[in-house]
């Protein structure tokens, strides 16, 4: 195309003369060569009438192959070939005229037809593409064009009262050309397979040919016999199967140059021999003979075609299939299908890497589930379904165990597909490799808690000494309490029921201890995460046995507003209580600077909107500067001098892992509040929890 | 043993401590009144009473210093125990500056708590004492007339009777009727006491 463009124009004029020249050649050839063969076919009784005249079809093939622009020059090249064919058999000049006309027009309807109705090759690789083929080139245009194509034998000589047979013949001769040699021509025009073929298809083509020739041949012989008549349906019926045979072998090329086959060689030993139909008339034979051909390569067209397209939809199939195979595997993707109807189970041959099963062996549901790890077979087994039960898409997660020794989470996705009538015909689903997801995240989990306990731990040695406080007050009171009733028993009599409660004293401040105790180690803990219904309540109450030294020592005044009837929510008790801490310690810590009258803590609990708990801490301190409001939630900031800026940080990071969310704004007078809020577990849940 | 020299006053918030330490005072023959609070000690509080107070550091609205800090603004000299669950130094360094007797940290033995209680009402007595005697002197100091307190200044300062007419600029035997008055007036017969009463009153020999 460049190259053009770059040519001088008289070079480009020159080749495009030449072009010109070389087609007009060609296809006046082609027409007198078609012609030609005709004639050697046979005509009929009066010299000049083909039953089949491949001329036409010549011209229609040189304008399918022309640009539009082009084809006066196929046209213009046929006239002379044409007035020299017709001239050879004594065609008078009306006639000359009349059947050029009519035989260009059928050609040109034809190939304007076809390329605007099949637009391009593949011709005949559907269904309705070859019925339309034949609509066009087999049926409208011929018996249109066959009332002008009438006139030739009429401008020859013959009589208007033949205007029917002559229109008849015309018809037949047109279509039975497009239908077998033009379909054959048409084909030629489709794109070839690069693969190329075996010896075998040859040799299997070569005998079909062979074998139609012979079987032709015989049925002619046997039709010589005194009482062929009655048997004239039969003979012409022997080609069929090897027709039938060659359509499905071939498609529709195949059954298209069989019927061509058949159709030259049954025409010529009609013209030329005694005829099929037992009627010693040539032309009444030829005719039948025409309605016969053309009765047949109609539908061995359309069966050809049937044949290439189911054939090419099972190809796409397949291929379709071997590409999604390939994207799945290659996306560390196993795929099955469970059938309802055949109970076939079927899955991707990845799926026995994902599964870490042998290679060889038979990917069944049961070898499936086998490699599957026993505390997750359930959910396996509910994910690789075969019974319908909730008719919509599920999702799993379990382990495999690998031969090595290892363990791959898989995560699959389960789907019911319907059939036409909305019945569930097929389960299928997906298996995804999620073990890296899952590594990372209880890597992340790690990690966070791993944190959540160093922080813990830190705010645990901020508070020591009211830790410390909190543990001497029991511990004075036992050793008082125990010196005191050691002195009561020595005397006489001793005060018993004095030295009972002396006992209960004891015996109740010990549990005091242990209490706290209890509530600093559950704090001091590393553990994992636990999830389990928590009275947030309950929470404040605990940190404030922990809390109330360090209260007392920093002069802060406490005002508590816990709300009746909280609903619990779902989290890890020693996270929340963390968080609350955190944010008291805060609040103390931003009232450094505060009079010590004005040292108010209020921390509140309370339902909001019957779906989210709330929980906040109040201060009258300093609140947060303008300037730190959006810094105050990140690691490592902080304005106090011994913090190491990750208590709110933390807290946050705890918060949305409980689904909550932390906010720490300023009073509207003085000091700042905190507040998280967790969604409320439902009661039901909290309760079958517990 | 029966021990009348006063009256422990104990307070704590913590009432379980409370109850113990009245407990352990009360074994050792001590007798003890307890508070929960600083206000309700505060309010009931007789400095007429002969004893100490043992408080708590650590108590909301008002801590053990405080009340310490309360007592000495309203002249009260009662001796202070305090009793800490956190003993750290800058705390006990205040408190003792401040006057108080003794500084224990909890848990505390009983030996330990009983002792200190008693030397506290030992300090107590003994100031009392002290308070009593120093009251009297300062009754008799106050009928000298302002020449017989001129005299016993000097004769403290150990000036002979000449001397002191010298320096007054009068004659010896004026002073020798001034001196007599005011040995009188202070009831004592030598100079040897005059000067050991006069030091209890903060009157010392002039340099």
């Amino acid at each position: 195309m460049s190259t053009s463009a770059t040519l001088a124009p008289e070079r480009w004029r020159l080749s495009q003369a030449a072009g010109d020249a070389r087609l007009f050649l060609a296809v006046a050839v082609a027409y007198w060569v078609g012609a030609e063969i005709a004639f050697a076919i046979g005509t009929l009784s009066d010299r000049i009438f083909a039953p089949f005249w491949p001329p036409n079809v010549v011209l229609f093939y040189a304008l399918l192959v022309t640009p539009r622009p082009r084809w006066w020059l196929c046209i213009a090249a046929t006239l002379p070939a044409h007035i020299l064919v017709e001239l050879q058999v004594g065609m008078g000049a009306p006639g000359i005229i009349v059947a050029f006309v009519t035989n260009c027009l059928v050609a040109v309807a034809n190939a304007a037809l076809v390329l605007r109705y099949l637009r391009a090759p593949p011709w005949f690789n559907t269904l309705s593409k070859a019925a339309l083929y034949v609509l066009i080139t087999g049926l409208i245009v011929p018996s249109v064009c066959a009332l002008g194509g009438a006139f030739v034998q009429i401008a020859g000589g013959g009589a208007l009262s033949n205007y029917v047979q002559y229109w008849t013949q015309w018809y037949a001769a047109n279509a039975l050309g497009s239908l077998t040699l033009g379909s054959v021509a048409m084909l030629s025009l489709g794109e070839r397979r690069a693969t190329p073929r075996g010896g075998g298809r040859e040799i299997e083509t070569m005998f079909i040919a062979l074998a139609l020739i012979a079987v032709c041949a015989i049925a002619f012989e046997l039709s010589t016999a005194p009482t062929a008549g009655v048997f004239v349906p039969t003979l012409l019926y022997l080609p069929l199967p090897l027709i039938l045979w060659s359509a499905l072998r071939r498609g529709a090329s195949g059954a298209c140059t069989a019927v061509l086959l058949v159709t030259v060689v049954l025409v010529w030993r009609t013209l030329n021999g005694p005829g099929l139909f037992g009627t010693r008339d040539p032309e009444t034979n030829v005719f039948a003979l025409q309605l016969f051909l053309l009765s047949l390569s109609a539908p061995m067209l359309l069966l050809g075609a049937a044949i290439d397209e189911t054939r090419q939809t099972a190809h796409a199939a397949r291929e379709s299939e071997g590409r999604m195979s390939f994207a799945a595997a290659s996306a560390n993707i196993g795929l099955w299908e469970y059938n309802l109807e055949t109970a076939r189970f079927w899955a991707t041959d990845h799926c026995r890497a994902l599964f870490g099963i042998a290679p060889g062996t038979p990917l069944t549901r049961d070898v499936l589930l086998q490699s599957v790890s026993c505390e997750d077979r359930i959910a396996a087994a509910d994910a690789m379904r075969t019974k319908i039960l909730p008719d919509k898409a599920t999702e799993h997660e379990f382990r495999v165990k690998l031969p090595g020794g290892g363990v791959r989470w898989i995560h699959a996705h389960t789907q019911v597909h319907h059939d036409d009538d909305g019945l569930p015909a097929r389960i299928s689903g997906v298996f995804t490799d999620v073990t890296a997801r899952k590594d990372s995240e209880a890597e992340a989990d790690l990690q966070r808690s791993e944190l959540a306990h160093l922080t813990r731990v830190s705010v645990m040695g901020e508070l020591s000494g009211a830790l410390a406080h909190e543990l001497n007050q029991p511990l004075t009171a036992i050793l008082l309490n125990a010196q005191a009733a050691r002195l009561m028993l020595q005397q006489d009599p001793p005060p018993m029921d004095e030295v009972r409660q002396i006992i209960d004293d004891i015996v109740d401040e010990d549990t005091r201890a242990g209490e706290v105790i209890t509530r600093l180690r559950r704090l001091l803990t590393k553990g994992a995460s636990k999830a389990e219904a928590v009275d947030l309540n309950e929470v404040v109450r605990s940190a404030m046995r922990l809390l109330r030294s360090e209260l007392i020592n920093r002069r802060m005044r406490l005002g508590l507003h816990l709300a009746h009837n909280l609903p619990p929510v779902h989290g890890d008790p020693v996270q929340l209580q963390q968080v609350f801490l955190n944010l008291m310690m805060n609040a103390m810590d931003a009232m450094n600077d505060t009079p010590g009258s004005q040292r108010n803590i209020s921390v509140m609990t309370q339902l909001i909107e019957d779906r989210y708990v709330g929980l906040s801490v109040s201060d009258r301190g300093h609140g947060i500067a303008p300037e730190h409001a959006t810094a105050v939630l990140q690691p490592f900031f902080s304005t106090k001098t011994h913090g190491l800026g990750l208590g709110l940080s933390i807290c946050s990071t705890i918060v949305r892992a409980h689904r909550g969310e932390l906010t720490v704004i300023n009073n509207p007078d003085l000091g700042a509040t905190a507040a998280v809020t967790f969604p409320a577990e439902p009661l039901e849940a909290a309760e079958a929890a517990q | 043993m029966i021990d009348m020299q006063g009256i422990a006053f104990v307070v704590d918030d913590d009432a379980a401590v409370l109850r113990s330490m009245a407990r352990i005072l009360h074994a050792a023959d001590i007798e003890t009144r307890t508070f929960q609070s600083p206000a309700e000690f505060l309010a009931q509080h007789d400095p007429q009473v002969p004893g100490c107070a043992l408080l708590d550091v650590a108590m909301p609205s008002l801590d053990g210093l405080q009340l310490q800090m309360a007592l000495i603004e309203h002249g009260i000299e009662r001796p202070i125990i305090f009793v800490t669950g956190q003993g750290d130094v800058p705390t006990s360094v205040r408190a003792m500056k401040a006057g108080a007797v003794d500084f224990l940290t909890k848990p505390v033995k009983a030996e330990l708590l009983i002792a200190a209680v008693r030397r506290a009402f030992e300090r107590d007595v003994q100031s009392r004492h002290v308070r009593g005697l120093r009251c009297s002197i300062e009754a008799r100091i106050a009928q000298l007339t302002p020449r017989e307190r001129e005299v016993l200044t000097h004769v403290v300062a150990g000036r002979l009777n000449k001397q002191i007419a010298g320096d007054l600029g009068t004659v010896e035997k004026t002073i020798k009727v001034h001196r007599g008055r005011m040995m009188a007036k202070m009831g004592v017969r030598t100079v040897a006491d005059l000067v050991r009463v006069a030091a209890q009153a903060g009157i010392g020999p002039q340099l």
